[in-house]
């Protein structure tokens, strides 16, 4: 391709892409600024977007109008898009009588306009853009559709309108709509690839495969280079061919400094376990070497579609597929939209990068200061975090999605408790309700009151049945439940999964019992429900997440009745069976004939907005001494017996305790685990010195620390054991500024000689940074300033672990010093400094005096005058100047 | 000895936070305005040759912070200025009530020998403005119960009357500097550094 013609082109036409573009961008602005539910609504919406996107594809086409134009284009879904797909295309052509009668004749535009209507068009794009082939067959070379930047913008809005989310048009480079073209920015190809939809047809793949028994299979479509696999090359397509169209676009612009960098295709080996599962949870994308640069791009190369293996995983097996290495560049939505946009909290990005308690290799990952994240990604800990369902993800992809099956101690697991009943309760709620309108619906055309009274009776008679019968079924239930219990307790599966469906069982029961619209067969339905929910309870037990997400995949949400587990899952499979979407996904699977609302069309009875738990007073910082745990009257977290540790600040040694008393104070339990041992083992506990409690000794693997407490009151820097989490926080707090020395301990300039004169080599560099920073002539020292921690200068008591540990080694009173006398050097010496200094009003000579000359002058707290000390004594002399000023300001005030 | 020596002159520019202080003197030194405000901290300094009477003379023109707020740092450099310019803006009236408080604050930190006779130029800055809220007539009644201090109304902005001022202001200061010659040293400059610190050697001469 002529390069240099290229760019000219793109040059000339490069105010129509702006154009075409901004139209696109103020048009879908425009109907998202109302924020309904569904634009289509607005009126005229749909017809000007789709006249906009018709002259974006009719912009630059080979063929012409007569020749059909840009069908061409389009039929190239035919063979670009996945099987499932390409039979609707031919349907999505079709006229319908909904579509404004001047499309009739026009397939391309009929396509789009559907397209458009049902929210597909930017997937349907995406993937016909993936293709250059095709596209460049299609279009000159100057085409909007071909100007990359503009292709991607252009999806993006597309995208914004499709999610309803007018946030997403912000990810448009602004550069596309300035008139410079010299400001090129490389674009943000994260954006562009359907993230979703990859998922999606990676599960079905997967599905399919497994069905099918031949794991090999999997392998093999990772060779997505291979030209014989067409279809699977389609599927593939926007993971792949992103770095083609971006090497492409290097080739064309080679002038254009691109910013990016494509790191090397090394091969990521695929965890050679046996005995886990490969599991394919795009939204688990394990991050490596990744750095987000600040602009805004990350490229990881490897794929991150396997990696996660999650201890209860199930059988499937996977083996030798590092023979086959899969290797993508793929790039990382920046907002990351994962898994459905699950994920709110840039906390909980990191959080899936962090490893399990315990794990040693912490240090490798990006770590955050205890004073960025107050500790939060130290576990175990509850946020009290739910995640929201994505925008038409369906109930059941929701609870089977990985955010809630992860283990980890960040999603509350009790609160996910409440959180799903309420789901649950929500869409059977408004199941009923649709019941009901379909109901009136249909008294409406009984126009006859009569009838309809008599309809109402029967329905008032058959309800009461109905509710005689549900009474008594549920009793009969209830004590089967219980006979269940008593009769399973010595599996591993029973008795910690009993309470919670039973749970669900009565808040099940609570609505049918008023109902009084339903029909009695919707009744009965709910008996049926209530009376199977043992049997359905038992039945998650004994599916495994992977079951569950492979029975998402494959389409009958009807869960044939699995096998007893053999040994080696059941305990594992005990967790499952605990855990609130286990049970919530049983019990919604009844009713999944019954066209179960959208998770994100639940009206969540608290919702997020009334409620934002980040803002409930959940305790995070509340000193909570352990001995008196038992007496507070609610425990807001754990159990009357163990709470999990918080990242505290502690500041006091904990005083010696006899190791018995304390542990039995723990109700023997591990204070990091909450696993009770019986006393004679409990000798085997280990004490935390920081939090000052006894750990198990997988909690608590003998690791010293230097503790705050210990160092602040007793000028004490030894090491001393701690738990693991204790390890983790005082690691992340080493270097924060936590540590009002001198508040904390009055006394602590006379445990150290040092620190006294740390201590005023700090206040005078207080004093100091004033007149640097606002000198002109202290470039350099301003600078050497600047690379100082701020809290250094500008609270001179505050000092975290490191600096204490500096201070006493010495070292930061010689960097303190050196950087006070290059100060003072300047101060002295320079016009301006020298000019803003203070003259003594009392002697009036015409010393110039500093505030830092602390052994001579006297500042003034209130106006930071400054005077001898001899001349001046605060506390029986006022300050001249201070007297001045009020006076200023009661004379300005008189007036 | 005065005329073949460089002469230079001290200049404080004093007034309320915003009346145009620095807009004034870089209007002056630079020719330059701008309509962005960014307060000054403590004080700064530009500096200006200009012919006085057939005598070339470099005016050292000190900028001050008009906020309480940055006055933290300390106004040594009052000792020894040769003129003291307070500004007031003629829009603003309560910048004109504290040129009271100016004038006596400056009068005690640079603490001149003859405090009455000591030279002041008012100016009353943004005439370029309405409404008007200090008269002309105002403005003068006031600067003759203070010994007839002069009087320019100036803007900044539009460059009126500016050089005229600063002209008025270095001839008094000149003849300031020519009466008490004999009672300073040669330079004007007056700060003598007797801390603990390295003294600077003649600081006093700028260029």
């Amino acid at each position: 391709m002529d390069q240099s013609l290229d760019c000219l082109e793109s040059c000339v036409y490069s105010s129509k892409y702006r154009q075409l573009l901004c139209d696109l961008k103020n048009t879908i602005e425009g109907l998202l600024v109302t924020q309904v539910a569904n634009v289509w609504t607005i009126y005229g919406g749909l017809n000007r977007l789709h006249n906009i996107m018709v002259k974006i594809f009719k912009h630059g086409c080979k063929t012409s109008e007569k020749e059909g134009g840009i069908y061409k284009f389009i039929q190239g879904l035919e063979w670009l898009q996945p099987e499932t797909a390409k039979s609707y295309f031919h349907i999505e052509c079709e006229y319908r009588p909904h579509i404004p009668p001047h499309l009739k004749r026009n397939k391309s535009s009929i396509w789009l306009y559907r397209n458009l209507e049902n929210h597909s068009l930017s997937q349907k794009l995406s993937w016909l853009l993936s293709n250059q082939t095709h596209l460049y067959a299609c279009y000159h070379s100057y085409a909007f559709l071909c100007q990359q930047k503009y292709s991607e913008a252009t999806l993006i809005c597309l995208r914004a309108l499709e999610r309803n989310q007018a946030s997403l048009i912000s990810e448009i480079d602004p550069y596309l709509f300035l008139d410079k073209k010299g400001a090129m920015k490389v674009h943000r190809r994260c954006s562009s690839f359907p993230d979703n939809y990859f998922k999606k047809v990676y599960e079905e793949k997967t599905s399919r495969n497994m069905c099918d028994g031949n794991l090999d299979d999997i392998k093999e479509d990772h060779k997505i280079n291979c030209p014989g696999r067409k279809s699977i090359q389609g599927k593939f397509k926007p993971w792949k061919s992103m770095p083609i169209l971006h090497n492409h676009f290097e080739k064309e612009f080679t002038k254009v400094h691109c910013q990016s960098k494509t790191m090397p295709n090394t091969p990521e080996h695929i965890k050679k376990t046996e005995s886990q599962s490969l599991k394919l949870k795009h939204g688990l994308i394990h991050k490596k070497h990744t750095k987000v640069r600040e602009g805004s791009k990350v490229l990881f190369n490897n794929l991150s579609i396997v990696e996660h293996t999650p201890p209860q995983g199930g059988s499937q097996v996977i083996e030798n597929t590092s023979k086959e290495d899969i290797t993508h560049t793929c790039p990382l939505p920046r907002k990351s939209n994962r898994s459905g946009g699950l994920s709110t909290s840039p906390m909980q990005v990191v959080e899936s990068f962090l490893p399990k308690a315990g794990e040693k290799d912490y240090k490798k990952l990006p770590k955050k200061s205890f004073i960025e994240d107050g500790g939060m990604s130290v576990l175990p800990m509850s946020t009290g975090y739910f995640p929201k369902p994505a925008k038409g993800q369906s109930l059941l992809s929701f609870l089977c999605s990985s955010h809630l099956n992860r283990t980890n101690a960040e999603l509350d697991r009790e609160n996910a408790h409440f959180s799903i009943s309420e789901a649950i309760i929500s869409a059977v709620e408004q199941i009923r309700c649709k019941c009901g309108l379909k109901e009136i619906d249909e008294q409406m055309d009984d126009s006859d009151p009569e009838i309809s009274d008599l309809k109402q009776k029967i329905r008032l008679r058959r309800t009461a049945k109905a509710i005689e019968k549900h009474r008594k079924a549920w009793v009969a239930d209830k004590l089967n439940d219980i006979a269940s219990e008593t009769t399973t307790t010595a599996s591993p599966l029973s008795t910690s999964s009993a309470s919670s469906p039973t749970g669900s069982c009565t808040s099940l029961s609570s609505w049918a019992f008023d109902d009084d619209l339903s029909d009695s067969s919707q009744i009965e339905q709910s008996v049926t429900v209530l009376s199977s929910n043992r049997l359905s309870a038992s039945t998650t037990t004994l599916c495994s997440e992977l079951d569950l997400s492979r029975n998402l995949s494959s389409l009958p949400f009807s869960l044939p009745p699995r096998g007893t587990p053999d040994g080696a899952s059941t305990s594992e499979t005990a967790q499952i069976d605990v855990s609130a979407e286990g049970v919530a996904i049983s019990l919604i699977r009844k009713f999944s004939d019954k066209q179960l609302p959208k998770a994100s069309d639940l009206e969540w009875l608290v919702s997020e907005e009334d409620a934002p738990q980040a803002l409930l007073p959940l305790p995070k910082s509340w000193p909570v001494s352990p001995d008196s745990c038992e007496e507070n009257s609610t425990p807001l977290r754990g159990t009357l017996e163990w709470a999990p540790p918080r990242p505290q600040i502690i500041f006091t040694p904990h005083p010696p305790q006899r190791k018995k008393l304390s542990i039995a104070n723990q109700n023997y339990r591990c204070a990091g685990c909450s696993m009770k041992v019986s006393s004679k083992y409990a000798a085997r506990f280990r004490y935390c010195e920081y939090l000052g409690r006894y750990f198990c000794t997988g909690c608590h693997t003998n690791q010293l620390a230097i503790i705050p407490g210990k160092v602040l009151q007793k000028w004490d820097f030894g090491r001393y054991p701690v738990s693991t989490f204790s390890y983790r926080l005082l690691e992340q707090m080493y270097t924060d500024p936590l540590f009002h020395v001198f508040e904390l301990n009055k006394n602590i300039a006379k445990l150290s000689k040092n620190l006294q004169i740390c201590n005023q080599y700090r206040q005078s560099l207080y004093y100091l940074k004033d007149f640097i920073f606002s000198c002109k002539y202290a470039e350099k020292i301003n600078q050497r300033l600047q690379q100082e921690r701020t809290y250094i200068l500008t609270d001179p008591g505050v000092y975290s672990i490191n600096d204490l540990v500096n201070v006493k080694k010495g070292t930061m009173k010689e960097q303190l010093a050196l950087l006070f006398q290059t100060c003072c050097r300047h101060t002295a010496e320079c016009k301006i400094c020298l000019a803003r200094g203070f003259i003594c009003e009392i002697c009036d000579t015409n010393d110039v005096i500093f505030p830092w000359h602390m052994k001579v002058v006297t500042r003034c707290s209130r106006c930071g005058s400054c005077y001898h000390s001899a001349c001046w004594n605060p506390s029986k002399d006022s300050c001249r100047k201070c007297v001045r000023l009020q006076k200023k300001k009661e004379s300005i005030a008189r007036a | 000895m005065a005329s073949r020596k460089k002469t230079l002159l001290k200049v404080i520019i004093l007034g309320d936070s915003s009346v145009g202080k620095t807009s004034l003197m870089n209007q002056y030194v630079n020719r330059k305005f701008t309509n962005q405000y960014k307060a000054t901290i403590g004080a700064d300094f530009l500096t200006k040759e200009l012919t006085v009477d057939d005598r070339t003379v470099t005016m050292q023109i000190w900028d001050t912070a008009g906020q309480e707020r940055f006055q933290s740092l300390g106004v040594a450099f009052y000792r020894g200025a040769d003129c003291c310019v307070l500004v007031f803006d003629v829009t603003a009236p309560n910048t004109f009530k504290s040129l009271d408080s100016w004038r006596d604050e400056f009068l005690i930190q640079a603490s001149p020998r003859e405090p009455e006779n000591f030279p002041f130029v008012l100016l009353g800055n943004k005439v370029d403005l309405e409404p008007r809220a200090i008269s002309s007539k105002r403005a003068q009644q006031w600067c003759q119960s203070k010994n007839n201090i002069p009087y320019f109304e100036t803007s900044a902005k539009e460059g009126l009357n500016v050089e005229q001022a600063f002209m008025a202001i270095a001839k008094n200061a000149l003849a300031q500097q020519n009466s008490t010659v004999d009672l300073y040293n040669e330079f004007p400059d007056q700060i003598k550094l007797t801390n603990t610190q390295k003294p600077s050697g003649g600081s006093g001469c700028c260029q």
